[in-house]
């Protein structure tokens, strides 16, 4: 007995006790409701055999059902658009934010803190803002840009099929602007001056000194960034409800907010689960990829 | 162990003590409704009342917000904790008496001197019917109708509210007047059960309901409603605001015309700087079919209930109050027998006088179990068809298909 206890304190079977705790942890938290889900979509899922656990299978029939639906390939597309445009907008400009305040200029930290407001605040409140910003008749933006002659009619940001998507992703990117610029700019002051005076001395331009010093050395910080971003960027569901409710016409529609509806609005868990569990197959193989693509890169 | 020894004994020991003392005996109701999550309601009010006026029942109410009280019902219901008595809105109610969820009432109430089949609407009576089965009694009622500010009207030189939809339009054209700001006409084609709500009822005066959507009449007054959006004599917001937030543009002088119902009535008579009136809803052709669609919720008893001659009491009490809820709370009873009170507000008096005159052609959504999907194929179609992205009879056969996969045919 006093073996044991010793064998628990150090050695091989402290090892054990740490991994046993994180195991049972992973896989009461994550893993049994990822199983839970994947079982769901493949049952008939009634809403009075909510709490059991034994159902009627079904196959692969609510996969089928999920594809044949006729807003399928708008939610498609308009996942596609969402997660494509909202990570390059928060990229390419949390990248030029965080060069920008990499100059140094009196007050610089401080306003780099200043941006994060935007990421502090939930969701739902800056889904609420932008959509008074966004609002038609008597939205900021639409009264901005008329009194700048941009536009002489007013544009329903919100109803039209043609913005509502992107009404969404202009939210979004504005939402996660600060957060992709932070990752960035500690990626940024981790690069060691030398380097850039070294370069400088052989006479290399600042364009140059970009693409052959500060890209290559800011690899896995830019594939993190980008992988926490496809991550967020799917996550994001707050600001659907809150501006366009995914209308008109479902043009605004994306997937993790059209699997809520099917649980949520009508009722339809197994369809809702699929459309998750198909979700999350995307995700695992943008991983996939992301894991192959940084795993001969030298982490520096 | 011995600590579940002992818990175990004293619930022995109170269930003994309470056994043994009948004239204690108390039976506990649960209630639920939303009543009383931002305002004081009618269940909330009634819950209490009877609570104090009973010394053998004591209730436990509970308010639930509105967007969670069917799933929270469910969950509760699948895992034997369900309430007693709980306040639905009438197009959920089916989900839940078809699948045997609610107690049957119809001997009780046959039986009862209080509640009478008769005294009801015919069309909140047939939401919370089954099967031929009363599984239920309406809560209260409302309906839609086209609000119409008089002081525009006659500055266009309009004296009459349209009568047809095409009317609406017409009238809407002549109205819209955008160097001011003002639209002819609002509405509410949200994508969601509001939508449904204001369109339900255009394919209903066409001939159909909601197992037939593919109409004729419906897809000339959705070709109306996109002219209007189209044209500019609507905003095309209407595709994403609600039915409150649609009348607050009426309200502040911004519309000429309104589709709404009577639960405006109190704010516009503070908001509106203007003479107002209210119409009953256009019909597709002059002296056409009138429908309009039906609101409200209901009460029921669930079917896992211990107590439901005590449950029906309380119903029996609630629908006692129903003279008061109108004067209370600003809800119509779904009910024929009840005159309504006189506020001496004149324009609230005129409007209440139309909205019961167009209660009389409300039908209800559904029953049906799967109502939520069914009301989703309604308004998307409707979307569809005022964006442009489909034609109207198009997107009206579509969702035709989908509802007809629901219904099983």
């Amino acid at each position: 007995m006093g073996r044991f206890f010793a064998g628990l304190r150090d050695g091989v079977g402290f090892d054990i006790l740490l991994v046993t705790v994180a195991m049972i942890f992973l896989v009461a938290m994550a893993g049994l409701p990822l199983i839970y889900n994947v079982l769901m979509s493949f049952q008939q899922v009634d809403m009075f055999t909510l709490g059991s656990f034994i159902r009627p299978f079904a196959g692969i029939q609510n996969y089928i059902d999920v594809v044949r639906a006729p807003e399928f390939w708008l939610v498609t597309r308009n996942t596609v658009i969402f997660v494509f445009f909202s990570m390059a907008g928060q990229f390419v400009l949390g990248f030029a934010l965080a060069l920008f305040f990499a100059q140094n200029f009196p007050g610089a930290s401080t306003i780099r803190g200043l941006f994060l407001v935007s990421w502090v605040m939930p969701g739902l409140v800056v889904g609420a803002i932008w959509s008074w910003i966004l609002a038609g008749d008597f939205g900021v933006l639409n009264t901005i840009l008329r009194n700048l002659g941009i536009i002489q009619s007013t544009v329903f940001w919100k109803s039209d099929p043609a913005f509502s998507i992107w009404a969404v992703v202009i939210a979004n990117i504005w939402l996660g602007l600060a957060f992709n610029m932070l990752l960035l700019s500690v990626g940024l002051a981790a690069i060691p001056r030398d380097l850039y005076e070294a370069a400088e001395l052989d006479g290399a331009n600042a364009f140059q000194r970009f693409w052959t010093i500060t890209l290559p050395m800011m690899r896995s910080t830019i594939g993190a960034v980008l992988s926490l971003g496809l991550i967020g960027t799917l996550q994001q569901f707050d600001l659907f409800p809150a501006i366009t409710e995914g209308g008109p016409a479902n043009t605004s529609t994306v997937a993790q907010y059209w699997s809520w509806q099917m649980s949520f609005q009508l009722y339809d868990f197994a369809k809702g689960a699929t459309i998750s569990v198909m979700m999350l197959v995307l995700v695992l193989f943008a991983s996939i990829i992301y894991v192959r693509s940084t795993r001969h890169e030298v982490r520096g | 162990m011995k600590l579940h020894l002992a818990a175990l004994m004293a619930a022995a020991s109170i269930g003994a003590m309470t056994l043994a003392s009948p004239a204690f005996a108390q039976v506990t109701l649960k209630i639920w409704s939303i009543d009383g999550v931002d305002r004081v309601g009618i269940a909330d009010t009634f819950s209490k009342e009877f609570d104090e006026a009973n010394d053998d029942i004591v209730v436990e109410y509970r308010a639930v917000p509105f967007d969670d009280l069917v799933q929270e019902t469910l969950r509760a219901f699948a895992t034997g904790n369900a309430p007693d008595i709980v306040s639905f809105d009438n197009p959920d109610f089916a989900l839940f008496s078809s699948r045997g969820a609610m107690l049957d009432i119809t001997d009780r109430v046959a039986n009862s001197s209080v509640i009478k089949e008769a005294n009801y609407f015919e069309g909140p009576l047939n939401s919370v019917k089954w099967d031929g089965k009363l599984f239920g009694i309406p809560k209260y009622t409302d309906t839609i109708g086209v609000f119409y500010n008089k002081d525009l009207f006659a500055k266009a030189g309009i004296t009459e509210p349209p009568k047809t939809w095409a009317q609406l339009a017409e009238y809407a054209e002549k109205l819209t007047d955008p160097a001011n700001n003002v639209y002819g006409v609002t509405f509410s084609a949200r994508a969601g059960e509001e939508g449904t709500f204001q369109f339900l009822p255009i394919i209903q005066m066409s001939g159909g309901g909601y197992d037939k959507v593919n109409t004729e009449g419906a897809a000339q007054v959705l070709d109306l409603w996109k002219g209007l959006i189209d044209k500019g004599y609507a905003s095309r917001d209407v595709l994403s605001l609600g039915q409150w937030d649609s009348t607050g543009v009426f309200n502040s002088g911004n519309a000429a015309m309104a589709i709404s119902g009577p639960w405006e009535v109190d704010r516009m008579s503070e908001d509106a700087k203007f003479d107002w009136g209210v119409a009953l809803l256009p019909t597709i052709t002059e002296g056409g079919e009138r429908s309009s669609a039906l609101g409200g919720f209901d009460w029921g008893i669930m079917s896992t209930t211990q107590h439901p001659d005590e449950a029906f009491r309380a119903l029996e009490y609630f629908a006692a109050q129903d003279n008061r809820i109108f004067e209370e709370f600003g809800s119509i009873p779904a009910r024929s027998d009840i005159d309504l009170p006189v506020t001496g507000n004149e324009k609230k008096d005129a409007a209440l006088k139309v909205f019961l005159d167009q209660l009389q052609y409300a039908q209800p959504r559904g029953p049906h179990p799967e109502w939520q999907k069914i009301s989703k194929a309604i308004y998307d179609a409707e979307q569809a068809a005022l964006t442009g992205q489909m034609s109207s009879m198009d997107a009206l056969n579509q969702a035709q298909a989908t509802i007809d996969g629901i219904l099983g045919k």
